[in-house]
């Protein structure tokens, strides 16, 4: 699941014109990855269009992953 | 083909923008509560065309897995006009509170979730059209009508922060605000009161929903790539 999304985050700012941190791990806070809070919503998009689920429409409290591997944490659970 | 989802297409203006979508070379997915005989024969005129999708838009859990439902078997959408809304005629006064609840979950909540979940294949896309339609009555008011215009403004100011969001994305986000038209929906203004809108309007007549269906046309083409956050007025100049 994480490569996955980071292949994904990459393609997008790739699509985007967007320069992306070197060495994205679990720590990197995700508005500081290089992409903005339009490309997250791509992220989102395309990862709902991938894998048939949306986990934060899911949920019934509203969460904001603010590092990646809290973003990846909540799509493993999910998919799970 | 370009795919453009009309909400409340069964009637009124909504009809008319899927019958201008179809004479534009658009694929429309018609959305509405209940299948209307204009509809039907529009359907079978124009079967390549025009499908027809049934949704209660009062129903606002459901419209998620309505939006993936839709994107999933005609692919990802070009356009999307926000077109369904109900009007409760009443002074806010003696307005029932499930009329204005109703009012606010189906004017303003559902088309801002639907809004949410089609945008989502736009953004994938890097390209496409919203636009919401709004009333004149949003600006202008009307004795009667302060719920159904504060939903209309709702709408209006949706649009203009939305096409901040996302117009990095090639999505452009327009209003649509028409004038009185005669459609089920102005029903209640049939009579004196349509008349004296009539007689004040520059041109000495109403718009149509032909006329608010061409200035659709133009805000889903390509050629209004570099028009977003704006409202269009078509109201036969009565609020100029």
């Amino acid at each position: 699941m994480k490569e996955k999304i980071i292949n994904i985050i990459t393609e997008i700012a790739s699509d985007s014109g967007w320069e992306i941190v070197a060495n994205l791990n679990d720590d990197t806070v995700l508005l500081e990855s290089g992409l903005d809070s339009l490309g997250f919503a791509i992220l989102v998009a395309r990862l709902e269009e991938e894998l048939l689920l949306d986990p934060f429409t899911m949920m019934d409290e509203p969460v904001y992953p603010r590092t990646l591997g809290e973003f990846v944490k909540i799509y493993e659970n999910c998919s799970s | 083909m370009k795919i453009i989802i009309v909400t409340g297409a069964t009637r009124g203006l909504g009809l008319a923008v899927a019958r201008q979508c179809i004479a534009d070379g658009y694929k429309v997915v018609a959305v509405g509560r209940t299948m209307t005989e204009e509809l039907a024969f529009l359907l079978q005129q124009y079967s390549e065309c025009i499908d027809f999708e049934r949704y209660d838009f009062s129903d606002t859990e459901g419209i998620h897995l309505f939006a993936v439902q839709i994107t999933k078997k005609y692919g990802r959408p070009w356009g999307l006009v926000n077109n369904a809304a109900i009007g409760r005629d009443g002074v806010l006064a003696t307005l029932h509170e499930r009329d204005i609840a109703d009012l606010i979950k189906i004017n303003i909540e559902a088309p801002i979730l639907l809004t949410k979940y089609i945008l989502r294949p736009m953004l994938i896309n890097r390209c496409g059209r919203i636009i919401n339609v709004s009333s004149i009555i949003a600006t202008s008011g009307f004795n009667g009508l302060s719920v159904y215009g504060a939903t209309k403004a709702a709408l209006a100011g949706f649009t203009k922060s939305l096409a901040r969001e996302v117009g990095k994305a090639g999505i452009t986000v327009n209003t649509l605000a028409p004038g009185y038209m005669e459609t089920d929906m102005t029903s209640a203004l049939q009579g004196d009161r349509l008349e004296s809108v009539r007689r004040r309007s520059p041109l000495g007549h109403l718009a149509t929903v032909e006329d608010a269906a061409y200035a659709v046309s133009y805000l889903l083409s390509e050629q209004s790539s570099r028009v977003t956050g704006t409202t269009i007025t078509v109201d036969a100049g009565s609020s100029c």
